[in-house]
């Protein structure tokens, strides 16, 4: 292989970084939105990341179906399970004083139920799970051959974060949910029908985990142990970019996904882990608020 | 009277045989005469390492059956109670517990976790139980003392020993990548690795170690690629194992470069066509020619009920319930001590695959490993071929000295 080893590896950190940025912006989005409007950490965002991409896997392995059609219909499915936990659960918290703390108890026990249900059901089956190849095949970038599903990847992330972008500045309901964001009650006022908001936005929080759930599986292997990275990983960006900023996320997960790239070259994959929850106190001791936040 | 001698031999030899016939029909009504003797199965069947767990399950329930179906031991059912320790240490010791004082078991078996055997260790060394560990590598479970713990399968820093004594055999002086997770097990594999390969010569040009929960290896496979490998030692887990395997590949590395520390089928399924001819260590494969009939026979009814190929994994808690039985049989009694002392001289061959199974004064079984190398990967099932083989004795290498 005669190739410049320097610019080698220069390019798969890019790559690399580019690939995991996407998919934390897109699920720490999801994170943030639904913490913005109604307040709810979801410490069970990594379960339903894990939850779309079994969801998938098993459309893929047990009906055959092409990963492409298999992840449309889990993005399908994400929705009637947003609207069942909101309308069974979520709901029943609108009105709590400092629901967060609720929230946050509430949405652990469905991380351990979540788990339960796993770890005895696809956890019997396998140690780990693949999805299909949608596009088959690399492409060389100078000397670095990238998977197309990476690429492929990489630009329906992009597609989605713009998408998620322009739904927040120019439909009714993003321009709803920002209002929300910034002052529910003056929102209210408006016209806002804020609960309606509610339903929305925990449902497009939503969404984005399960596409970030669905896109991590194309690029990459998947067991069972990735919620619980996932769920570390999606908060650490939220708090760092602005509990409730859509901005801050992207900004942050991207900086996340290069930091994680970037140290463990220079430094090693271990030290790569926790760099950036390191970066996180460090920024926090600056910036309690996050360095995005409203 | 020649004749009329030769007449009463026929009548006996047919009596004999219809006696044989009536008995081989008789036998599991027989096996069920007695009171049965209960052994603790305490295993992962929920949490991180429930896969394994179930797969150790599914191995030693064929065996149970199959013994039944001989009469038992002792003309007594042999009787496995499981138990779910949920990949929790502390509610596998409370298992252990439990089976011991309550159900009163002669012994204890089923940890497939390392960690998990360890914990049980500790009770079953200090309650004197014995305790037979079909499935953790970790070295410490026989450590220099043990007395009532006996390991099936080998220590993982021999694996690692196994490993350079066969990159060796296929390419003297040759040079090697290491990647792996931080766990126990590839810890001690790469103890083992790193003590034989500076014995035999070999040159570690990349050592990347991983932690756990690692997503994406793209980098480090990059500057692998670049140190310019003979070999890619790989002893990464789960998931994580896969994506490195692909993405090793993806670079440019030659499937032959590539040897994984064990393969299990889901596994092997999983690296696809794409990693044909890459190699793999292991203790039991359905494609090596040792296979006995028995061995056979389990692996189809294997096959044929859960649908996939039975692993090391399945095939070493096959071959514990035999072990128990053995050393039940050999004790003849279900005491705990005396099950103990005939576990200690115990000298049987696996039912599934004829290798001997003897255990040192510490509970160590005389090691060996198998490299294959993958042939053929079809959607449910996978041909390889055996490349080498090695076995060596317990004290061969310092392990307790590499491993603390």
């Amino acid at each position: 292989m005669s190739m410049s080893p320097i610019l080698l590896i220069g390019i798969s950190m890019v790559t690399t970084g580019l690939v995991l940025g996407v998919i934390f912006s897109l699920v720490a989005a999801g994170v943030t939105i639904v913490y913005g409007s109604i307040w709810l950490p979801n410490a069970a965002n990594g379960q339903f990341f894990l939850t779309a991409a079994l969801i998938c896997w098993s459309f893929t392995t047990w009906f055959g179906l092409p990963t492409w059609a298999a992840a449309l219909l889990t993005l399908a499915v994400s929705l009637p399970i947003s609207y069942f936990l909101e309308a069974t659960l979520i709901r029943r918290f609108y009105d709590v004083p400092d629901r967060n703390i609720a929230y946050f108890v509430v949405t652990l026990g469905v991380t351990q139920i979540l788990s339960g249900i796993f770890s005895v059901t696809y956890g019997r089956w396998s140690d780990q799970f693949n999805l299909p190849s949608v596009i088959s095949g690399v492409t060389f970038i100078g000397p670095f051959p990238m998977t197309n599903d990476r690429i492929f990847v990489l630009i329906v992330a992009t597609v989605l974060l713009t998408l998620l972008f322009a739904m927040l500045r120019f439909h009714p309901y993003g321009r709803g949910l920002r209002a929300v964001f910034q002052n529910r009650e003056a929102a209210a006022l408006r016209g806002v029908n804020v609960r309606a908001i509610y339903r929305f936005s925990f449902a497009l929080g939503m969404l984005s985990i399960f596409s970030g759930g669905i896109l991590y599986g194309l690029a990459y292997s998947f067991d069972l142990t990735v919620a619980w990275t996932m769920a570390v990983t999606a908060f650490a960006i939220m708090i760092v970019g602005g509990p409730g900023s859509v901005v801050g996320a992207v900004v942050i997960g991207m900086v996340f996904g290069f930091t994680q790239a970037g140290v463990s070259i220079f430094a090693s994959p271990t030290v790569a882990t926790f760099s950036y929850l390191a970066a996180m106190l460090f920024i926090l001791l600056i910036k309690p608020s996050g360095l995005f936040a409203r | 009277m020649r004749s009329g001698s030769r007449n009463v031999t026929v009548a006996h030899a047919l009596a004999a045989t219809c006696a044989m016939l009536a008995a081989s029909y008789a036998v599991p009504a027989k096996a069920q005469s007695g009171e049965p003797i209960n052994i603790g199965f305490i295993s992962e069947l929920s949490g991180a390492y429930s896969f394994f767990g179930t797969a150790c399950k599914q191995g030693l329930e064929f065996a149970e059956k199959k013994i039944a179906s001989e009469g038992g031991v002792l003309n007594r059912p042999l009787k496995f109670i499981m138990m779910d320790d949920q990949t929790n240490p502390a509610q596998a010791v409370a298992a252990a517990r439990s089976l011991d004082v309550q159900q009163k078991v002669v012994a204890l078996t089923g940890p497939t976790s390392s960690d998990i055997a360890l914990a049980v260790y500790g009770y079953a060394e200090q309650n004197k139980v014995p305790f037979v560990v079909p499935v953790a590598a970790f070295a410490q479970l026989t450590k220099p003392g043990t007395k009532y713990t006996f390991r099936v399968e080998p220590d993982a820093v021999g694996w690692g020993y196994a490993a350079v004594k066969f990159m060796a055999a296929r390419k003297p002086g040759a040079k090697i990548a290491l990647m792996y997770n931080d766990i126990a097990l590839a810890r001690a594999i790469m103890a083992g690795i790193k003590y034989q390969a500076a014995k035999d010569k070999l040159t570690i040009v990349a050592d990347v170690l991983f932690p756990q929960g690692s997503n994406d290896a793209t980098v480090q496979a990059a500057q692998v690629v670049a140190a310019k490998p003979d070999f890619v030692y790989l002893s990464t887990v789960g998931a994580f194992d896969i994506t490195t395997t692909n993405q090793l590949l993806d670079l440019g590395i030659k499937p032959e470069q590539i040897i994984h520390n064990v393969g299990q089928t889901t596994t092997l399924l999983s690296y696809g066509k794409r990693s044909v001819g890459s190699i793999y260590g292991t203790f039991f494969d359905a494609n090596l020619e040792n296979v006995t009939a028995e061995g056979h026979t389990f692996i189809d009814d294997f096959t044929k009920q859960i649908g996939r190929l039975p692993s090391y994994t399945e095939n070493y808690c096959y071959n514990t319930a035999y072990i128990i039985k053995a050393a039940i049989a050999k004790a003849g009694t279900a005491d705990r001590e005396k099950f103990r002392a005939a576990m200690s001289s115990l000298d049987m061959v696996e039912p599934t695959s004829g290798v001997p199974i003897t255990f040192d004064k510490n509970g160590a079984r005389k090691e060996y490993m198998y490299y294959m190398q993958l042939t053929g990967v079809q959607p449910k099932s996978y041909t390889a071929k055996k490349l080498f083989y090695t076995e060596w004795a317990p004290e061969t290498l310092p392990v307790y000295d590499l491993v603390k």
